[in-house]
């Protein structure tokens, strides 16, 4: 299948393929449901958004997307291969990446070591892990992240520690590290949280870049107008299950979206 | 006599057992391996010494050497415990190591490297049962271990100051929020531990009548070992190991040779780690979450 | 060079190549307290090998630190499965283990020790020490030191970012152990002399303790470590019988005051700042 924007309106674009696939998964810690049944797929060169009230499950779903756990029972199919049973060390080869809700980031390393660690998957050889490219200020591992940071407004922090650097800062970081790994799919959890006004709509402008580029983003997010400037799909959340997909203008009118909600004043 | 021997083991096995006990309550409570605690078990026994051999009773000897062993803990909790959590995690470990081998270097200087010779404090009696020989300092090195686990495990269970060690040792946080004043607490743990492997040094040193700055090293890591293999954390796992290793240790003397002991003592000891490295009775190591 | 200054450089350069031996898997988050019989193993290798078999050093030398990084790498696989204070302790009874073996071991002299026929120069040991000097400021600057950071920071993250943490540890800790045989060999061939209870476990936390000192976060506190501990009882000249305690006190003292150790990265923030400036 092609996705093939056509310019003449009235006929519908045809379906980009699924790039992440989420079927029937279940898990359970120490006989508490986390996750019920279930299934949604996200698009290639589309976000999705995941969301749900507190404890809805939403970081173990990419748990068990990235192989933090395995599922109970159920599959996940990542750009067509089933990594269901695969270790998690392997699942970013197959090209999905991820950012932490807590950002997970190495808090002794500077910001550019921290993005070396990402570029990991695509410098794996044993080459690669011997060249000495701190040797080398232009090393193009170093030139690389120095661009990926330059391209985020961040370039001045390369060479600072991250324990001493903001919580902004941070968060962006470890966003741009999941870029860095050359995935095609990534899963962003609540990349805006703790954001300003400003860093979030470079955020935007970034996260829409990405997708226009051909990325799949699947993103936790609280904050429903940043949902609603990018994502086209939101699945919904509740006590481990899903209770609504769609897009977010149709998801919002849900009844039991709105009686999950109840409590949380979301507009 | 196979019987002999056995109770022979048994009787060693009741001063590791004090020395395992002493490391868990460390561990068990505060997550930390007190590497001082052999060097305190060597306090207990050498200073009684020191003391009996510039003239005090033995009844102060004793008590002095304790004292002694439980000031030394303090400084160890001072400065190896509390301060260590800096960059590295292993830091307070190292800095107990530390410890060991500045109580081990202080010893030498003072008395030299070679065994002393420990007076008999104890009349030269033994009892015959059946054929078999035990002397009056290995029942009553049997009696003090046995009476102080047990006192130590009842107080554990059944006071409120146990309860408030026990909780601690569960989970810190909640035993802060619950209103347990650990900074008094800790310090508390630490005079009990380096008690009870002080109390071993002694009983080492009346039952075998020698000691030497060394003395700390045997005991103190097969009562590590003894600790393993009972379950980090667990009393009655602590018991039951510093018998087990007692006897494994008299027993390969016996039967093998005396070589051989450290082999068996521990290999044994990496092959539980490695294969079950919560012992007999402790819980399985904690593993980690995202 | 007089025949004492010589003498000092030998043990600081045997020092050396001991902190390097404990640093590569502290790099990692490993504590190996059991760096003695990886560097018994290396000592009794390389001595039998040239006494029983005539072996050049050049030869023996090379197969007694891999024999060495081999029991490392075997042993390490299923040591590395436990962590923290399960690992210090597994190290502790591997490094007793092969200690005693050595100790009963009558074909290398048992407890009377072993004497060595070949004999290694003084020069010969410090061009030793300067190698491995070389090859960790080499690996300092690779991918591979940076993993092992990594591996010890976040070990889940690493794993995410498609790491083996798993192979890092124990590539960290059968290097160590082959590094320390590499010294244990040439310490063998200098002194022509080895005893097993030479290699035993204060050995190893003497080791821990110096480059805890010169602080683990960079490659130069080991370096420092071993300086310290070599060269500073000699400048103060204590007694033979005081030196050990007053360095076990002095490191006490230290590690309550600065427990990252003499050297760490944040030393070096400083002069990143400024060089950065300097060329964008």
């Amino acid at each position: 299948m092609s996705s093939q924007a056509t310019s003449t309106g009235g006929a519908a674009p045809e379906a980009a393929p699924v790039a992440l696939a989420v079927t029937g998964i279940s898990k359970s810690f120490a006989g508490v449901h986390a996750i019920r049944n279930l299934s949604f797929g996200a698009r290639k060169g589309e976000a999705t958004a995941l969301i749900g009230p507190n404890g809805a499950g939403k970081t173990t779903v990419f748990n068990l997307v990235s192989g933090v756990y395995g599922v109970d029972a159920g599959a996940v199919t990542v750009n067509g291969v089933d990594v269901t049973h695969m270790p998690s060390r392997r699942r970013i080869g197959c090209g999905i990446a991820r950012s932490f809700q807590n950002v997970r980031l190495m808090d002794h390393l500077s910001v550019l070591e921290n993005l070396l660690v990402g570029q990991h998957i695509r410098a794996a050889s044993l080459t690669d892990l011997l060249t000495p490219y701190r040797l080398f200020p232009n090393h193009r591992w170093r030139q690389e992240a120095r661009q990926a940071l330059a391209d985020n407004g961040l370039e001045r922090y390369a060479n600072e520690t991250v324990s001493g650097l903001p919580y902004g800062v941070r968060k962006r970081v470890d966003l741009v590290r999941a870029t860095l790994a050359g995935a095609s799919i990534l899963l962003l959890d609540e990349p805006a949280a703790g954001l300003n006004p400003s860093e979030t709509n470079d955020l935007r402008d970034h996260l829409n870049l990405l997708v226009a580029q051909g990325l799949t983003l699947v993103i936790v997010e609280h904050d429903m107008h940043f949902i609603d400037s990018i994502c086209s799909n939101v699945v919904v959340l509740n006590f481990g299950e899903k209770i609504a997909e769609g897009p977010l203008s149709v998801v919002r009118q849900d009844p039991e979206v709105r009686r999950a909600y109840i409590g949380d004043e979301e507009n | 006599m196979l019987t002999q021997q056995i109770i022979n083991g048994l009787m060693l096995g009741a001063i590791y057992m004090l020395v395992a006990v002493a490391f868990t309550l460390a561990i068990g409570v505060l997550n930390f391996l007190n590497f001082s605690l052999p060097g305190l078990f060597m306090v207990g026994g050498m200073a009684t010494y020191g003391f009996i051999r510039i003239g005090w009773p033995w009844f102060f000897a004793i008590g002095g050497a304790l004292f002694l062993a439980a000031l030394i803990s303090l400084l160890v909790e001072r400065l190896a415990y509390r301060r260590g959590e800096g960059a590295e995690a292993d830091v307070p470990l190292v800095s107990s190591l530390g410890f060991l081998v500045l109580l081990e270097n202080l010893m030498l200087v003072q008395y030299g490297s070679d065994q002393q010779a420990f007076p008999a404090l104890l009349p030269d009696m033994n009892l015959r049962v059946g054929g078999l020989v035990i002397g009056i300092a290995q029942i009553i090195s049997l009696a003090i271990s046995i009476i102080l686990v047990a006192w130590l495990s009842w107080f554990l269970k059944r006071t409120n100051a146990g309860r408030r060690i026990r909780t601690v040792a569960e989970n810190r946080e909640t035993a802060q929020l619950l209103g347990v004043n650990i900074r008094r607490l800790v310090p508390q743990l630490f005079v009990a531990s380096a008690l009870l492997a002080a109390v071993g040094g002694v009983l080492f040193a009346v039952n075998y009548q020698q000691v030497s700055p060394w003395m700390g090293e045997g005991p103190g890591f097969k009562g590590v070992a003894a600790m393993i293999i009972g379950g980090m954390g667990s009393i009655w796992g602590s018991v039951i190991g510093g018998l087990l290793i007692g006897l494994a240790e008299v027993l390969s003397i016996t039967f093998i040779g005396a070589d051989v002991v450290n082999i068996t003592v521990y290999g044994l000891l990496l092959l539980i780690l490695i294969v079950r490295p919560q012992g007999l009775l402790g819980k399985p190591p904690a593993r980690e979450k995202l | 060079m007089s025949g004492y200054l010589t003498g000092v450089l030998v043990v600081l350069a045997f020092n050396v190549i001991a902190a390097y031996a404990v640093y590569l898997p502290m790099a990692a988050g490993q504590l190996n307290l059991g760096i003695a019989g990886f560097m018994a193993i290396g000592a009794y290798g390389a001595a039998f090998l040239t006494n029983e078999y005539g072996w050049s050093m050049l030869a023996a030398v090379p197969v007694a630190s891999a024999a060495a990084g081999l029991v490392g790498l075997v042993i390490g696989f299923p040591v590395l499965r436990t962590h923290g204070i399960y690992l210090a302790l597994a190290t502790f009874a591997l490094g007793q283990v092969i200690a005693a073996i050595f100790l009963n071991l009558e074909v290398v002299g048992g407890a009377a020790g072993y004497t060595l026929s070949a004999y290694a120069g003084p020069y010969v040991v410090f061009a030793a020490a300067i190698g491995v000097v070389l090859v960790m400021l080499y690996l300092s600057r690779t991918r591979f030191a940076l993993y092992l950071t990594a591996v010890k920071s976040d070990p889940t993250v690493a794993d995410l970012m498609g790491i083996s943490v798993r192979g890092v540890q124990v590539a960290a800790f059968a290097l160590g152990a082959m590094v320390a045989g590499f010294g244990g060999a040439f310490y063998a061939l200098h002194y022509n002399f080895v005893e097993a209870q030479h290699f035993n476990v204060l050995l190893s936390v003497f080791t821990v303790l110096y480059v805890l000192f010169g602080g683990a976060q960079t490659v130069w506190g080991p370096l420092a470590g071993a300086m310290f501990f070599t060269l500073a009882p000699e400048a103060l000249r204590f007694g033979e019988q005081w030196r050990y305690a007053i360095f076990a006190l002095f490191i006490i003292l230290f590690m309550a005051i600065r427990p990252q150790g003499l050297i760490t990265t944040s030393l070096f923030q400083g002069f990143r700042r400024r060089s950065n400036e300097a060329s964008p």
